[in-house]
């Protein structure tokens, strides 16, 4: 019934998370409105301590701002920061995840960059 | 910031069986406030209390008024939805509105009938005919036509299907809920509330034995999921409920120590539903 939440996160961290994936993506484009908190929390059904908390976390991060009266907007120059800050992450993150789940498998170095190397050309 | 509901204390007992024991309550403008319990653990008692529906000892005031000596006054802020049918089955739906009008001075009639237009419900439909989820829908009408600062709903979707229930939390979210007004449920489809609750009180044989925010829940809860054979590793922490999955267990500790947990094994946040669970089989009272 509930679009589905993953349950090792918070719900906030992760409604954060997804609306950082629009603007990255461009779905949600800079200067563009986000969603009001009313509209959000009622198509979610979650409360709106939870979508405030999650838009707080996007204005401390300088990537969208509170108009008053209006709401909330991207603001320039968001998406180059979110692409910078994920490609950070993806490196210091999920890079290591994958290379201790690649070792856990015993898979060797050359197997594994050779693999990627030839998804790397496939996917160009 | 003044409290929509204030308890102190309150207190209830029919004959030697104590359905209310010393109950402590805040609740703030702008919260929704899920109150969960099993059956007969007094949640009932305890809403009638704040309607002024049967009297309770002990300190309570619900927007800043007696519930017993004004409650006139306070029933002018209040909306509720019973668990069960009050509407007289003889009454056409234009009749309940028509009633409404007339004696609450916060109702808004021009709304009601807009929020039923959306639905099935006719204005010449006898209150008898109308199915379970229409019934529902009615009730809402009215209630969201009412401009009261505290909405008290009592299992209000009960044996509604999906549908409904659905309709039923969006349209309270949508067109009801904002900052100045507080919604206090109570229910027994948790994982249906959960996300939508920003406050929760478990209540058990007349006491509460949860009473928090969900922020402070989150921080107080802690789900470690081990392996049979990783079990030993947390000799000496006792968990509050264990249960078990795939291949282990799921421990849920209460105001564990999350750095030393999570070097443990896999942590999360344990769901309402298996807090409550836990909580109800936990320690006697």
């Amino acid at each position: 019934m509930q679009d589905s939440w993953k349950d090792d996160q918070p719900i906030y961290r992760q409604l954060h998370d997804r609306i950082l994936g629009l603007i990255l993506s461009g779905a949600l484009k800079e200067g563009e409105a986000l969603p009001s908190v009313r509209q959000v929390a009622s198509d979610y059904q979650i409360n709106h301590l939870t979508v405030s908390k999650a838009y707080q976390e996007l204005v401390d991060a300088g990537l969208v701002e509170k108009r008053r009266g209006l709401g909330m907007f991207v603001l320039p120059g968001a998406q180059q920061k979110i692409a910078t800050s994920e490609r950070e992450k993806f490196i210091s993150q999920e890079l290591p995840n994958l290379i201790a789940k690649a070792r856990q498998l015993g898979i060797r170095e050359a197997e594994l960059t050779k693999a990627i190397r030839q998804m790397m050309k496939e996917s160009n | 910031m003044q409290p929509v509901i204030k308890a102190r204390g309150l207190s209830k007992s029919y004959g030697s069986k104590r359905v209310l024991d010393s109950i402590d309550l805040d609740l703030m403008p702008g919260r929704i406030l899920g109150l969960i319990g099993p059956n007969g653990a007094g949640k009932t008692t305890l809403l009638k209390a704040i309607l002024g529906l049967a009297p309770a000892q002990g300190e309570l005031a619900v927007l800043g008024l007696n519930p017993h000596t004004q409650r006139t006054r306070m029933l002018q802020e209040i909306s509720f939805i019973a668990d069960t049918a009050i509407l007289p089955r003889w009454l056409k739906v234009k009749q309940a509105l028509e009633y409404l009008e007339g004696v609450h001075p916060r109702f808004d009639r021009a709304k009601a009938e807009v929020f039923l237009q959306r639905t099935e419900v006719k204005a010449h439909m006898l209150v008898r005919q109308l199915s379970k989820g229409m019934l529902t829908q009615l009730h809402l009408a009215l209630v969201m036509a009412i401009d009261s600062k505290l909405l008290v709903l009592d299992e209000p979707t009960l044996g509604l299907d999906i549908l409904y229930r659905k309709q039923f939390y969006n349209t309270l979210l949508d067109d009801y809920f904002d900052k100045d007004k507080t919604i206090l449920i109570t229910t027994h489809q948790v994982e249906e509330i959960e996300n939508l609750l920003t406050d929760v009180v478990f209540i058990r044989q007349g006491k509460l034995c949860l009473n928090t925010s969900m922020e402070e829940l989150q921080d107080r809860f802690i789900e470690l999921q081990l392996t049979d054979d990783q079990l030993a590793k947390v000799a000496g922490h006792t968990p509050i409920h264990s249960r078990p999955i795939l291949g282990g267990k799921a421990l849920i500790f209460e105001g564990g120590d999350r750095e030393l947990l999570r070097s443990l094994g896999p942590i999360k946040t344990p769901s309402l539903a298996d807090i409550f669970v836990a909580k109800m089989h936990g320690e006697k009272l």
